[in-house]
């Protein structure tokens, strides 16, 4: 079976525009993921494309992602993601690893 | 701790392959090549179903040590095992291509520079061979940079640095064989088959891969040293083996080439009388070969630091 | 009218014929020759008899259960196995070949999923699944094996058996065999002239064996830090602060996993930044765990009680007399029996990890297709009902007990922590809580006449996964409990039913708390923290006196 790709595209209510030009952070181990945040004008919205072989988790997934947007409120980017089997737990520390990292290079 | 300092204190064992990259030429000197932003992933895993990763497991870039252009290779052991696809190798073989070229212009604008100038390709591995998904893409890339490696000889130096988790194993071995250095860390292990394979070809009797004392013993850096595979055996973090790096690089190349264990018919000489020797006395275990180039306490070698152990080697 | 005296020493006069069979094979003393070991086990088991062999999840009479598997089955057959584990091949071989019939077992692991074929296809009438203390009863009740297989370290030649540190269950099963008349061979890894210690009277012993190779041993309890991962690091700090911070635990066991060995080696780190050092884990009551050494160097254990030992610490735990039971010997004896005991009735509190946890609390680490059985673990996650001394945590968590006025009413009364450290997914997105545990199906597809529950939910006290720490205790309903279940269930099919109103009720009540509630800096979860980050470090911290079988080590 070919890899699946799922887009996302979220709101955020209060909108903090990603910082910098991109921000890369992760190695696709078993289990792991790599992360890639870009900046882009997106009118406020954050668009997420995930790349994973995993099947029957697509809910999941928009469950996690919509919890990392809603807690870093991060907007205007476009966020791509290689998945290997990660679990949830992984998935929200190595995107709020990118995003701090993010944050601490801008400021 | 500055974030440099702390980075040189790193295992070298537990780094990543970007870790290593960064880590091993002077400090804010590394920039990436190819990078994940570039998104050169396999155009075979996904047709597979498997995860692709947008450097394809191999870190490319060039940084320098002193004034030395040095084209790094670092291979990630957690991307499929470090394994060698199209993307990784042709990546690989790109390294040695950029290098030739600044070979060529430092040797035209600089000539009088050529010495303190003079580039380097610097591969860390971590890898057990082929990828077998693009089996046949990943066998193309072993020769090529076989090909690569002859290109350098006679211009600048192509060095090995290995004590990453994965060992360098498969065709890698060859590879890093054919180079002109290997500096190691006592926690690296370089070989041709993989202590798997052994185990599942020749039975567990014969070689027993969980046994990592024996794999050790086999395959890793301290006996490596004592064989005269591993030119230079340094302490685990990226700060030693950046510092080795420095101390080769400072030598002219006539010098480091030296190093090599293949290309003459010297060597060739060598290389057979050893084999002989291996049949002559059918050694049972790595510590026999030890204890025959005359190192006293075998059994509490592995157990030494390798301050300790370089201290006391007898080398072949 | 005249009747037969009655005759009281069947079982004596069944001996005697026994061990006037054996007689032939008897070399010095009770010395047997190990060419012999399978006519010895046909001259002394009788068809039907329950037959003990030794092992548990480290140690194995190895040897001994492979010649089980060589006897004549016209001679030996339909044999009742009652012994700790089913673990390595052999174990369960006798079944194939038609000697051994029915079993009464605790744990299975290795051959958890050939069992349950095996009773699935009629070829083992199973009897029960144990606990170890509970088998350990009925070894002197309904279940006394008439021979038992054993093993030891050295042996003298008249049968006085030394165990090493691995002394585990020998004691147990040798006096409730020798004190019903039963017959006790030991497989030794040498004869001696003189054992170190005394652990098994020889007079309790019947025949002692040089076994060709030294008896298995398994490193169950050694765990390698490099594999160590942020997620379990988050885990163990929540534990450390949010647990036995909080309820001062200080006695306490420590089950297997990367779960706790995170722990174990936050203690020095983080444990010490928190200035709980002397506050917490001072007693453990456990396995000599490799990844205890940092603590241990660091002064924070006084005494440590081992179940069993552990493969390469024999060195280290001989030369830390303070802290571990030595003998006069100056080598350590383990004490399954005792060990359990202590950990139901000593201590203050259990952790460990499971494979499942259902949206009530229960959790097991069966599947619908492994018969893994429970070793020693629901002895210590469990409320032990007959405890009567006072702990700081067991009042403190007995105070917070929601349902304590609904059944005890207004007396104080502790209680002990129960905690379940689990990820809320597992690798390959396998849920760590489920709707309903795969032990009910495996029930129904083996027959079972309950479940496999390892511990149940009215003796579980806390969750902690990474989403936070659900205070189950102090709820007052079963709705309660399930809605703190949820909080914690992260995005598992129980998690997604969560609703947010109510986990803020929850967490107003203190009965959830999140990393963030906790005061715990989650960007500070990595790898860093831990005081060894390798098996070479263990040995560093010990002094070069941990001594790593050879699969740990990379060097």
């Amino acid at each position: 079976m070919a890899l699946r790709e799922l887009n996302f595209t979220f709101t955020p209510d209060e909108p903090r525009p990603f910082p910098v030009g991109w921000s890369h952070r992760g190695v696709v181990g078993s289990g792991d993921m790599e992360v890639m945040f870009e900046q882009r004008d997106l009118g406020g919205d954050v668009q997420i494309k995930v790349c994973t072989p995993v099947v029957g988790f697509d809910e999941v997934w928009e469950r996690v992602l919509d919890r990392f947007v809603r807690e870093s409120q991060v907007s205007d980017a476009v966020i791509e993601i290689n998945d290997n089997n990660a679990t949830p737990v992984v998935v929200s520390m190595r995107m709020r690893q990118a995003m701090e990292e993010a944050r601490k290079e801008a400021e | 701790m500055s974030d440099w300092k702390e980075l040189e204190a790193k295992s070298f064992y537990g780094a990543s392959a970007r870790e290593r990259a960064r880590g091993i030429v002077d400090e804010g000197t590394f920039t990436e090549l190819a990078g994940p932003a570039d998104r050169m992933s396999s155009p075979h895993l996904p047709v597979l179903g498997e995860a692709v990763e947008w450097d394809d497991g191999c870190v490319t870039g060039v940084g320098l040590i002193g004034k030395h252009p040095v084209f790094v290779i670092s291979q990630e052991g957690r991307f499929i095992g470090g394994a060698v696809g199209e993307v990784h190798g042709a990546k690989m073989v790109g390294a040695f291509v950029l290098a030739r070229q600044m070979y060529d212009r430092i040797k035209e604008e600089h000539p009088d520079e050529l010495a303190e100038r003079l580039p380097a390709v610097v591969i860390s591995f971590e890898t057990g061979g082929v990828r077998l998904h693009e089996a046949n893409a990943g066998l193309l890339a072993h020769a090529e940079v076989m090909d690569q490696i002859q290109e350098t000889k006679g211009k600048f130096p192509v060095i090995s640095l290995i004590g990453s988790k994965v060992g360098c194993f498969g065709g890698m071995g060859f590879v890093a064989a054919a180079t002109d250095v290997i500096v190691m860390s006592d926690l690296g292990r370089l070989g041709l088959t993989g202590p798997e394979v052994i185990e599942q070809e020749m039975g567990k009797d014969e070689f027993d891969s969980a046994d990592r004392s024996l794999v050790y013993r086999t395959t890793g850096g301290k006996h490596k040293y004592i064989m005269r595979d591993a030119n230079y055996l340094v302490e685990d973090t990226l700060g030693d083996f950046h510092d080795q790096l420095a101390a080769i690089m400072e030598a002219p190349y006539d010098e480091i080439v030296q190093c090599r264990r293949i290309g003459s018919e010297a060597l060739v000489d060598e290389q057979l009388a050893l084999a002989e020797l291996s049949v002559e006395m059918a050694p049972k275990d790595a510590r026999d070969v030890w204890a025959y180039f005359g190192n006293e306490d075998v059994e509490q070698i592995p157990e030494m630091t390798t301050a300790e152990f370089l201290a006391v080697a007898q080398r072949r | 009218m005249t009747t037969e005296p009655k005759i009281w020493n069947t079982l004596e006069r069944d001996y005697r014929e026994r061990i006037e069979a054996a007689r032939p094979y008897v070399m010095d003393g009770k010395v047997v020759e190990a060419g012999d070991a399978v006519k010895l086990l046909e001259a002394v088991i009788r068809p039907g008899d329950k037959v003990n062999i030794e092992g548990d999840n480290q140690k194995q009479a190895d040897f001994l259960a492979q010649c089980l598997c060589e006897v004549d089955t016209e001679k030996v057959h339909d044999l009742h196995m009652v012994q700790s584990v089913l673990s390595i091949p052999a174990h369960l071989d006798v079944f194939d070949k038609g000697i051994a019939k029915k079993v009464d077992f605790s744990f299975s692991g290795p051959q958890a999923g050939r069992l349950a074929e095996y009773v699935r296809d009629g070829k083992i009438e199973l009897g029960a699944i144990h606990t170890y203390l509970e088998l350990y009863g009925r070894y002197f009740v309904d279940l006394t094996p008439r021979v038992a297989l054993c093993v030891g370290v050295s042996a003298d030649r008249n049968g006085n058996i030394y165990t090493g540190f691995n002394t585990e269950d020998t004691a147990v099963i040798a006096e409730a065999v020798k004190f019903h008349q039963g017959i006790v061979i030991v497989q030794v890894n040498e004869l001696v002239d003189e054992v170190p210690r005394v652990d098994i009277p020889g007079d309790w012993v019947d025949f002692v064996i040089q076994a060709p190779r030294p008896f298995y041993i398994e490193p169950l309890f050694t765990r390698d830090p490099a594999l160590i991962t942020d997620s379990q690091i988050l885990r163990a700090m929540m534990v450390i602060k949010g647990i036995y911070g909080e309820y001062g635990i200080q006695r306490l066991n420590h089950g297997i996993g990367f779960d706790t060995a995170a722990i174990e080696l936050l203690l020095p780190t983080y444990g010490e930044e928190l200035g709980l050092k002397g506050k917490i884990c001072s007693y453990f009551v456990t396995n000599p765990h490799p990844t205890l050494i940092p603590a241990i160097e660091s002064g924070w254990v006084k005494t440590m009680y081992c179940f069993g030992g552990e493969a390469g610490m024999a060195d280290y735990v001989q030369a830390r007399p303070d802290v571990f039971f030595i003998g006069p010997d100056g080598t350590m004896r383990s004490n399954r029996d005792y060990a359990q005991t202590a950990g139901h009735y000593a201590l203050d509190m259990f952790i460990g990890g499971t494979l499942q946890i259902d949206k009530y609390g229960n959790s097991s680490t069966a599947t619908a297709s492994r018969i893994a059985g429970f070793g020693g673990a629901p002895n210590m996650g469990c409320d032990a009902k007959g405890r009567r001394h006072a702990t700081p945590g067991w009042m403190k968590c007995g105070e917070e007990y929601g349902m304590h006025d609904e059944l005890v009413g207004d007396l104080p009364r502790g209680k002990r922590l129960v905690v379940q450290l689990q990820e809320t997914f597992r690798e390959k997105m396998a849920p760590g809580f489920v709707d309903k545990l795969d032990a009910v199906a495996l029930a129904e597809n083996a027959g079972l006449d309950l479940p496999p529950v390892m511990i149940y939910s009215d003796d579980l006290t806390h969750i902690v996964t990474e989403e936070g720490i659900a205070y189950l205790h102090k709820c007052t309903s079963m709705a309660d409990r399930m809605a703190a279940i949820r909080a914690v269930a992260g995005f598992t099919e129980v998690g997604m039913a969560e609703d947010p109103a109510e986990t803020a009720a929850l967490r107003e009540r203190g009965i959830f708390k999140t990393p963030a509630d906790l005061g715990i800096d989650v960007r500070r979860a990595n790898r860093d923290l831990l005081a060894a980050k390798s098996v070479k470090d263990l040995v560093n911290w010990s002094g070069g006196l941990y001594n790593p079988p050879a699969k740990f080590r990379n060097w």
